[in-house]
């Protein structure tokens, strides 16, 4: 066997494992997901090193990412070539390319290395947007806000259109294996997605990339990709070609990555994936890959001012974001609910890496993508949409599952008592007040211990003056700790007239309406 | 059971598992219960025990932290969560519902048994028997509260348990139906049974010191003739275990 051949059994079987954990980033009645659903993000470096350099915060949760980082420092960039999941579907989609590989590009692949530089020098300076391009979190994002609702209505679609049909054989079989399907990988129910067209749309434009380039992104986009081939610049683990190598260039057309342009003596530590085709392409059989010390010859020359263009680009962007009154308390839009255990909005968008772990695991599907509500710097960060579903009262998994902590991890009774915000009752459109008519919705399915929507029994009149008996809902904001449930289950069609908006919220001093609010229990 | 459940039967339970509470705040139905009723519906040679509701929380969790689908494990019965292709509309043409979406299964399984827990209820004033219907009601259910008392009643004309089996093991005394104070709950170690569902809410009233007049939903079925209401008409065996 070759070594190609077990490198794609390996891609294989990291794309199957990283599936695998996607899939289970999902309740199954408990507040435990029993599987480390988010591995892949905890050994990624970049999302380590912009984190903690944007937040200024360690809280000893990065040294997963310190794994990975020796390891290339040490043996090269395996983790492009053999285990990331992202360049394992370039691959795939690279397959669909037939004509001839592009001859390599002239600096290209440096294209890369100054995204990194400028996400750095962002972050220096307290803006993360590291995630938006970070490959790991970018495929999760895709999965989890487009690829898999849209598999999954897809499915449903078609088990639903060949039930109606009702075919003698053919819809018991295929109710079967809808039944099996929805046992394993389909969704417990449909994820809708505020932005899934345009998320989606774009992962794909980046797979499209590979008709233009086999593993277009890793060559030339990936940050990733950049911060470990800044890594592996010294790794032992290197190639080189004996006497028998007479220049035919086979290698270079086979080339991942752009890291043998001339064949024989040149070969970029930084960019070569390790992937091992050029030794399997080699007729004289003159390539080979061992440990070797000394330093490597091909270095990696990025130009001194572009490298300083790029951190200033980076950090020039900081001023300008920052100018968008949405990030700042008392100017934040109304409806930006966070989710619960999230950290003050200036440290929340430090932290959060815009991975949609959160978004994916959510039980009633509330919480979905900003675009522009937090301004340009919290693009794709979680807003809780009651409309869409509320916060489940005895569920802590989005917190459970956010790698960098911009939600934290609170325990049950801490978390019940965390207020996301406030419900108002818009009493020209709530049935009791303005249409004296019965309904208790709000109170019914308010769920603190003691209720935070209480009734007042009140005497009104109908237009013809007959007095009606009826209870009028009213907010106690002591218990109310804004999860919306009350929003999403109010009969009151579109406009609802209960509705949550962030004043009050719990993380921000400043977002407090009540000059005493009630505090917190203690963690215990 | 073998006078309500024939063998070979398929039976479905109706517990109330609404909410995502665990067995001890009495918001949802005592697992318990449930299972000890699956358990005799198979002794009394049921085919299958199907136990369903279409709970206010998310499904998943109702059905865990309640308890229930431990228990229906345990007796061998199969929790089904309910499939939106599964909601057919039924023509009730009542005072206040005319035709709503219900679950099917309701309708075919050959005996349903109505397992209500009982708790307080801010608009119906306790919910018991009648209310836990509102638990195969699809479509926006939650328009019903306008005139609830008629729309229960309307429900109760076309479903027809063989057994309700109120449970009142705990009760829930304030802050219902969700509950989540224990300081609300009160234990009575009680489950009521009968095969009139007007009947069994109206003593359920008396669980907690009202009348069956006091409901609304058990005088308007009782006015409409679907049971009775009044206690003295009424041959109650109470067994002490």
């Amino acid at each position: 066997m070759t070594l190609a051949r077990t490198r794609r059994i390996v891609q294989g079987l990291f794309l199957a494992l990283f599936l695998f954990l996607f899939i289970q980033t999902e309740s199954k009645g408990t507040d435990e997901l029993g599987w480390p659903v988010r591995l892949f993000l905890d050994v990624d470096p970049l999302i380590a090193l912009t984190t903690s350099l944007a937040s200024r915060r360690a809280e000893g949760l990065f040294w997963p990412a310190l794994v990975l980082a020796g390891l290339t420092a040490l043996l090269g960039r395996i983790f492009c070539g053999w285990v990331c999941p992202l360049g394992t579907l370039n691959n795939l989609a690279g397959g669909l390319r037939t004509t001839r590989p592009n001859p390599p590009g002239a600096g290209g692949f440096r294209v890369k290395y100054y995204v990194l530089l400028g996400l750095i020098g962002m972050s220096l300076f307290g803006v993360q947007l590291a995630g938006i391009l970070d490959p790991i979190s970018l495929t999760i994002r895709s999965l989890s806000l487009a690829l898999y609702p849209a598999a999954s209505i897809a499915a449903t679609s078609l088990f639903d259109a060949i039930c109606r049909l009702n075919l003698p054989l053919v819809t018991p079989a295929s109710e079967a294996v809808y039944g099996l399907l929805q046992k394993t990988v389909l969704p417990f129910r449909q994820p809708w997605s505020a932005q899934g067209v345009f998320i989606g749309l774009t992962f794909l434009g980046l797979l499209a990339l590979n008709l233009v380039q086999r593993r277009f992104w890793c060559r030339f986009l990936c940050p990733l990709g950049a911060l470990l081939g800044l890594l592996s610049r010294r790794s032992v683990l290197r190639r080189s070609v004996s006497e028998e190598c007479d220049s035919c260039g086979a290698c270079v057309g086979v080339c991942q990555a752009d890291a043998v342009p001339a064949g024989k003596d040149r070969w970029r530590a930084s960019e070569c994936l390790l992937c091992s085709n050029c030794d399997d392409a080699c007729p004289k059989n003159a390539v080979s890959f061992g440990l070797m010390k000394g330093r490597p010859r091909g270095g990696l020359d990025l130009g001194r001012r572009k490298v300083m263009a790029s951190i200033f680009a980076g950090a020039f962007a900081v001023p300008l974001l920052r100018i968008s009154p949405l990030a700042r308390p008392r100017m934040s839009d109304a409806k930006l609910i966070r989710p619960p255990g999230a950290l003050a909005e200036t440290t929340f968008l430090q932290s959060c890496v815009r991975c949609g772990e959160c978004m994916k695991v959510c039980i009633t599907g509330g919480l979905q993508p900003t675009l522009l509500e937090a301004g340009l710097e919290g693009l794709w960060t979680p807003v809780l949409v009651p409309r869409i579903g509320y916060c489940e009262f005895g569920c802590t998994l989005c917190g459970q599952v956010c790698p960098t902590g911009a939600i934290r991890k609170l325990p049950l009774e801490r978390k019940q008592q965390e207020r996301l915000g406030h419900a108002a009752i818009d009493r020209g459109r709530c049935l009791p007040f303005a249409h004296a008519t019965p309904c208790i919705v709000c109170e019914e399915i308010c769920p603190t211990p003691k209720k935070a929507i209480w009734l007042e029994q009140v005497a009104v009149k109908d237009r013809n003056g007959r007095p009606i008996r009826l209870q009028q809902p009213h907010v106690d904001l002591a218990a109310c700790i804004g999860c919306g449930a009350c929003e999403k289950h109010c009969p009151v069609v579109g406009q609802p007239a209960i509705y949550v908006t962030s004043a009050g919220e719990s993380r921000e001093e400043e977002h407090q309406i009540l000059l005493q609010p009630p505090p917190a229990a203690p963690a215990k | 059971m073998k006078r309500f459940v024939a063998a070979g039967d398929v039976v479905v339970l109706k517990p109330n598992i609404g909410w995502d509470r665990a067995p001890q705040y009495a918001a949802t139905t005592n697992p318990d219960v449930v299972g000890a009723l699956a358990k005799l519906c198979y002794e009394a040679g049921a085919k299958k025990v199907r136990i369903l509701d279409n709970p206010v929380n998310d499904a998943r969790r109702c059905y865990r932290q309640s308890g229930i689908a431990d228990a229906a494990a345990t007796a061998g019965a199969e929790m089904v969560y309910m499939d939106g292709r599964k909601y057919r509309d039924v023509r009730l043409d009542g005072k206040a519902l005319k035709s709503w979406p219900l679950y099917g299964e309701i309708f075919e399984a050959d005996k349903v048994i109505n397992v209500p827990v009982a708790k307080t209820h801010g608009l119906s004033g306790l919910t018991l028997g009648m209310k836990n219907w509102m638990g195969i009601m699809g479509g926006a259910r939650f328009r019903v509260h306008q005139r609830l008392d008629e729309s229960l009643v309307d429900l109760v004309r076309v479903i027809r348990p063989a057994l309700t089996v109120l449970d009142a093991v705990r009760i829930l005394t304030a802050n219902g139906p969700t509950g989540g104070d224990l300081s609300d709950v009160k234990r009575l170690d009680t489950v009521v049974a009968g095969t009139d569902q007007v009947a069994v809410d109206s003593f359920g009233a008396t669980l907690f010191g009202m009348k069956g007049s006091d409901i609304g939903s058990v005088r308007l079925a009782a006015n409409a003739g679907l049971g009775v209401m009044d206690l003295s008409k009424l041959q109650i065996k109470k067994i002490g275990v």
